[in-house]
């Protein structure tokens, strides 16, 4: 059997926060241990609270678990600093966020190429090409140099997707994507994640709401309280 | 793993910010330009002023006057043991103070001539007693000179109005005057003044010369024979109060001074000592006025931080996506170094040129002539050198950095997963 390209092993995560009544901990993640495998697309289900969108940082290198071990392949990301965990984003990780963060300045082309040209993965020339080859993918060929308030918010959202690309990562995290989108533009959105689980075996993790939509992926992660509640493979 | 790479991209996202806030860089780009070009014109004024000071006291001074003033010397001449390790020193004190005067000039003059850089020694009489014309009496400053030999120390014929000063060697009671001193007295050429002498008999002179030198101390002055001036002060004809010299390399003249002093036993002040506190009084004022300049630079340097403040404010949401996508803390610095050190170069290079212009304009500035300032001139003098540009340049530039470098550190800190969130 192949490795898994994420192992969680008892991940904790607790909030210090200080107030006037003194210092509040509060446990949103108290133990979590899972594998994701290569090629896998993953639907994160739970109500509102839950500590999705915490878990998914942690798994996307932009929060440390209090503690527990994160593998992502054979790195241990939880042991990274800062740095090293930017390199690591930007070499092996896509994420798509709730908001459609687009850096306002920069056409859609340049917005998918930045990452690449962030850490010099790509050439000037190599990661103009690439994102075309994302963007019309993404079915956004004829906008290529319009700027982000140009675009609809579903146009905006593709964008972000062929951002996340960029760089071939290993895996791509997706926090509610479709959370400000009509369900027209959901829809889209959704056929897209499953077109590139399915045509490029990109490994998916993705946060949602839609019952309707992670009962088409490959397995159904449901918190409650920051604990897996039920964990469904399914087969689709 | 770990790499700083500052690479192209980083520029580009932060001149696009930069840019994408036309009006707010620009108005900041004016700031710092118009300090920087503010800096470089009060720099080349205040210069401009002291260096047409010094030339005009480089060309109308003696690079050394010898004054009748003697050395004082603390040679022991008795020591007398008191008691045990004490002891009494007697100094030998037996000159009047209030005569300062060069005795047997023609000896000094034999001594000084050993000095091989000296050139020029000119006598000089020194003496202020009162000028009568008519109802106006006036106290004036009498110079005897040898006219032939006082040229060549200051080359004063050229300062002449009216009439030639050679004149004066041929003419026993005849009298040059500065133009101050004239239209102070209401005297002309030909008119007759009456000096009242140390003695307190009066003299009649003839007015065969009118100068102007433009510095107002001297056109105080008025110049007659060095013979005359011996009677008026009541000197006898080996007695003068100051000889002027020149010297063949004016950079040594301290030198030569302080070896003439030990020679003679008189005091040798150059040049520079004797306009000391004037230009001393310059350096002081440039001193304020540069003051007063740097607080335009450095609120140029408060809009500096500004911008960085308000691009790193509206921009939490992109540092945190450029965290996001893999940007390290550093390449987040450099972002809005980049933007604070734009903004100041290219305001400093428009000031420079502002500058240029400016210093330009001011040089055709007409201005009335005071008859009150130690210097008269009907033009400003301004100055003119690389360094004024260098150094105002780099001062808006480092004054820039220092803004910016809060402003980047903070975006740099930034925790990118409280914005992506929604939080904030
Ligand atoms: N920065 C924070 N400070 C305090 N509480 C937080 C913070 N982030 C998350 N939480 C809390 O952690 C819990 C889980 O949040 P989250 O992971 O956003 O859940 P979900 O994405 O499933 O809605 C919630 O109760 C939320 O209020
Ligand atoms: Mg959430």
């Amino acid at each position: 059997m192949q490795k898994p390209i994420i192992r969680l092993e008892h991940v904790c995560k607790t909030l210090i926060s200080k107030s006037n009544e003194g210092i509040i901990e509060n446990t949103i993640l108290p133990d979590l241990s899972f594998n994701i495998e290569q090629g896998e697309f993953t639907a994160i289900t739970g109500p509102s609270g839950s500590g999705k969108t915490t878990l998914l940082y942690l798994m996307g290198g932009l929060d440390k678990p209090s503690s527990g071990k994160i593998f992502l392949n054979d790195w241990e990301i939880s042991q990274m600093n800062e740095d090293e965990l930017a390199v690591i984003r930007n070499d092996k990780l896509g994420f798509v966020y709730q908001f459609h963060f687009l850096l306002p300045e920069f056409s859609a082309l340049e917005n998918v190429m930045i990452p690449m040209l962030a850490r010099g993965k790509f050439g000037q020339k190599q990661a103009k090409e690439r994102a075309k080859a994302l963007l019309s993918q993404v079915g956004l060929y004829e906008k290529l140099s319009s700027k982000p308030n140009q675009l609809s918010g579903g146009q905006q959202q593709r964008v972000a997707i062929a951002r996340s690309l960029a760089n071939e990562p290993v895996v791509l995290l997706a926090d509610e994507p479709t959370g400000n989108l009509d369900s027209h533009n959901s829809a889209l959105i959704y056929d897209l994640f499953k077109r590139l689980n399915e045509e490029n075996g990109q490994s998916i993790i993705i946060v949602t709401h839609d019952e309707h939509f992670a009962s088409k992926t490959d397995r159904i992660l449901h918190l409650l309280d920051g604990r897996i509640d039920k964990d469904q493979v399914l087969h689709n | 793993m770990v790499k700083v790479k500052f690479n192209y991209t980083i520029g580009n996202i932060s001149l696009r910010q930069l840019t994408y806030r036309k009006r707010q860089t620009i108005l900041t780009i004016s700031g710092i330009s118009l300090g920087v070009m503010v800096l470089i014109s009060a720099i080349s004024l205040m210069d401009g002023l002291l260096q047409s000071f010094i030339d005009k006291i480089v060309n109308i001074a003696p690079h050394i006057v010898i004054s009748g003033e003697k050395i004082k010397t603390t040679v022991k001449d008795t020591l007398y043991q008191a008691s045990g390790k004490t002891y009494i020193n007697f100094i030998k004190n037996v000159e009047r103070k209030d005569e300062e005067i060069i005795k047997n000039y023609s000896r000094v003059i034999y001594l000084i001539q050993k000095e091989k850089t000296v050139n020029v020694i000119a006598p000089v009489v020194s003496v202020n007693l009162i000028a009568k014309f008519g109802t106006l009496s006036q106290p004036l400053e009498l110079l005897g000179i040898s006219p032939e030999l006082h040229d060549k120390i200051v080359k004063f014929s050229d300062n002449m109005i009216s009439g030639k000063f050679s004149e004066l060697e041929r003419t026993p009671d005849g009298l040059i005057i500065g133009t101050t001193s004239a239209s102070d007295l209401s005297v002309k050429m030909g008119d007759k003044l009456q000096i009242v002498s140390n003695s307190g008999g009066v003299v009649t002179v003839r007015i065969i010369g009118v100068f102007s030198t433009g510095i107002n101390d001297i056109d105080n002055n008025a110049y007659v024979n060095l013979r005359l001036a011996q009677n008026l002060a009541g000197y006898s004809s080996d007695e003068l109060t100051n000889l002027y010299l020149r010297v063949t390399d004016l950079s040594k003249d301290a030198a030569v001074a302080r070896s003439i002093e030990k020679m003679i036993n008189y005091h040798a002040k150059t040049w520079e000592e004797t306009a000391a506190s004037v230009i001393s009084l310059y350096k002081m004022i440039s001193v304020m006025v540069y003051f007063l300049v740097f607080f335009v630079i450095l609120v140029a340097g408060f809009g500096v931080a500004n911008v960085l403040i308000t691009n790193v404010l509206e921009k939490y949401r992109d540092i945190a996506i450029l965290k996001s996508l893999g940007f390290q803390r550093n390449e987040i610095t450099w972002i809005y170094l980049i933007q604070g050190l734009f903004v100041a170069i290219i305001g400093a290079v428009l000031g420079c040129l502002l500058a240029l212009v400016m210093i330009k304009v001011l040089g055709t500035i007409k201005i009335t002539p005071s008859k009150t300032g130690s210097i008269r001139s009907d033009r400003l003098q301004m100055g003119m050198s690389i360094w004024y540009f260098i150094f105002a340049s780099s001062f808006a530039i480092i004054i820039s950095l220092v803004a910016s470098i809060g402003p980047s550190r903070g975006a740099s800190k930034l925790n990118p997963v409280e914005i992506l969130r929604g939080e904030r």
